[in-house]
């Protein structure tokens, strides 16, 4: 990502200003990735460009509630965006066992969520790749499937013919090599500036 | 469920990937506004947010990028609504057209649009039920003025709960739907609130048993319950 482009402080500073400019540059800050991850989990062009615009509308809607000293504009594009689309495939089963983190909270939380480093989340897609890279092949499948297709651990295990407490294992360490990789990135970059 | 315990769970929690079980226990325990919690969701939220970036990289058309900036600015509000229009189902989109009236009301509106499309697809399901061979219909309800409505129900496709007139929930409550069989507990089948007209159209795929006598609904907290814990508002005999 080009340095000149906005911090995420400053796109929800002008957001807060309901100023289409802040839209306009959250977009091009964002639009790609989440399109992106759009069209991964919903495999439809379409649906992608339909959801692309509801994310954008709500981000504008919610514009004012932003606190610009969190700056975690990313966290929540990308948290709303990918409930948005798992709700999309499953909007039948949404409601099944266990669904209970609801969409208002991830709102929530994901528009106070860390301060601690001001780095957005596409400037840390390298470290995340590279973590990605060093897990080993079950807990990638394992990944996949709960963060693309939404799967819940007991039927990530029945898709895989895997015990449960299998499947729980490598998630958890899937998750938790994943996070070191995600933190120890933003701990690093801040120790850097 | 310990902290330590815990912590382990919160990037499963925010993607909804956790079973029901422990979904439930860390539901219950952030209802007491735990600090500890609230700051490990959060924590959890920038790390399963920068996941995002695993997905491979696509284009979106310059297209796109136009009209999603343009649904914003007065002078080009019409199209999109146009094109939202023509996407949801008749009962909807009469819905929008009403409220377009209300220029005051623009704001709303958006918001409900994200509400209807989700309803789109809960219909588009909800027809899906509708053709299966084994599928049931049964209508409740003695009058307009009071809660009515129908329920599709299918042994191997699900639940299709249709309801209007159905009373307001406070805030922090939800509608849960249940299934009684002939022998046994009821089963849950499902959390939902009506619109601010009092409507629901609520689609569980919990696969209902030959056996299933009634549906019946309940008042019970956001987070839903195992076990009725109200007394239900309403109860449709399927035979
Ligand atoms: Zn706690």
């Amino acid at each position: 990502m080009p340095s000149h482009e906005k911090a995420d402080a400053q796109l929800i500073d002008l957001l807060r200003k309901r100023d289409a400019e802040g839209l306009a540059a959250a977009y091009d800050r964002y639009g790609r990735i989440a399109y992106s991850l759009f069209l991964r989990i919903t495999r439809d062009q379409s649906a992608s460009e339909d959801l692309v615009q509801e994310l954008f509308i709500r981000l504008w809607n919610r514009g004012r509630e932003f606190d610009a000293s969190k700056g975690t504009l990313g966290v929540w594009i990308l948290s709303i965006a990918r409930n948005m689309a798992i709700d999309h495939v499953r909007s039948a089963q949404a409601r099944l066992a266990g669904r209970s983190c609801s969409i208002e909270l991830i709102d929530k939380l994901s528009m106070s969520a860390h301060s601690a480093d001001p780095e957005s989340i596409i400037d840390r897609a390298r470290s995340v790749d590279a973590g990605f890279r060093n897990l080993n092949a079950n807990e990638k499948r394992v990944l996949e499937l709960a963060y693309f297709e939404g799967l819940s651990q007991s039927e990530i295990a029945a898709r895989l013919k895997e015990p449960l407490g299998t499947v729980k294992s490598w998630t958890r360490s899937a998750l938790g090599r994943m996070r070191r990789a995600i933190q120890g990135a933003s701990a690093q970059e801040s120790g850097n500036s | 469920m310990s902290h330590p315990e815990m912590d382990e769970l919160y990037e499963l929690y925010v993607l909804n990937a956790l079973d029901r079980d422990d979904a439930f226990q860390i539901d219950a325990h952030l209802e007491d506004d735990c600090a500890h919690c609230q700051e490990g969701i959060r924590a959890a939220l920038q790390t399963t947010a920068a996941l995002s970036v695993l997905a491979d990289p696509a284009e979106p058309t310059k297209d796109l990028r136009r009209r999603t900036l343009s649904s914003i600015k007065p002078p080009a509000r019409s199209r999109p609504w146009l094109v939202a229009i023509a996407g949801l189902s008749a009962a909807c989109a009469a819905l929008v057209v009403f409220s377009l009236w209300s220029a005051t009301r623009m704001q709303q509106m958006r918001d409900q649009v994200s509400v209807l499309r989700g309803e789109r697809n809960e219909l588009r399901s909800a027809i899906e039920l509708l053709t299966r061979s084994d599928t049931r219909t049964v209508q409740f309800g003695q009058t307009e003025e009071t809660p009515h409505g129908r329920v599709l129900i299918s042994s191997t496709g699900g639940v299709v709960f249709v309801g209007m007139q159905l009373p307001a929930l406070d805030r922090d409550k939800r509608f849960e739907l249940w299934l009684i069989p002939a022998k046994g507990a009821p089963e849950p089948a499902g959390m939902f609130r009506p619109n601010t007209s009092g409507e629901s159209v609520h689609i569980s795929s919990v696969p209902a048993e030959r056996s299933t006598m009634a549906v019946a609904v309940t008042i019970e907290p956001w987070a839903g319950s195992p076990a009725p814990t109200t007394k239900p508002f309403l109860v449709v005999p399927l035979g």
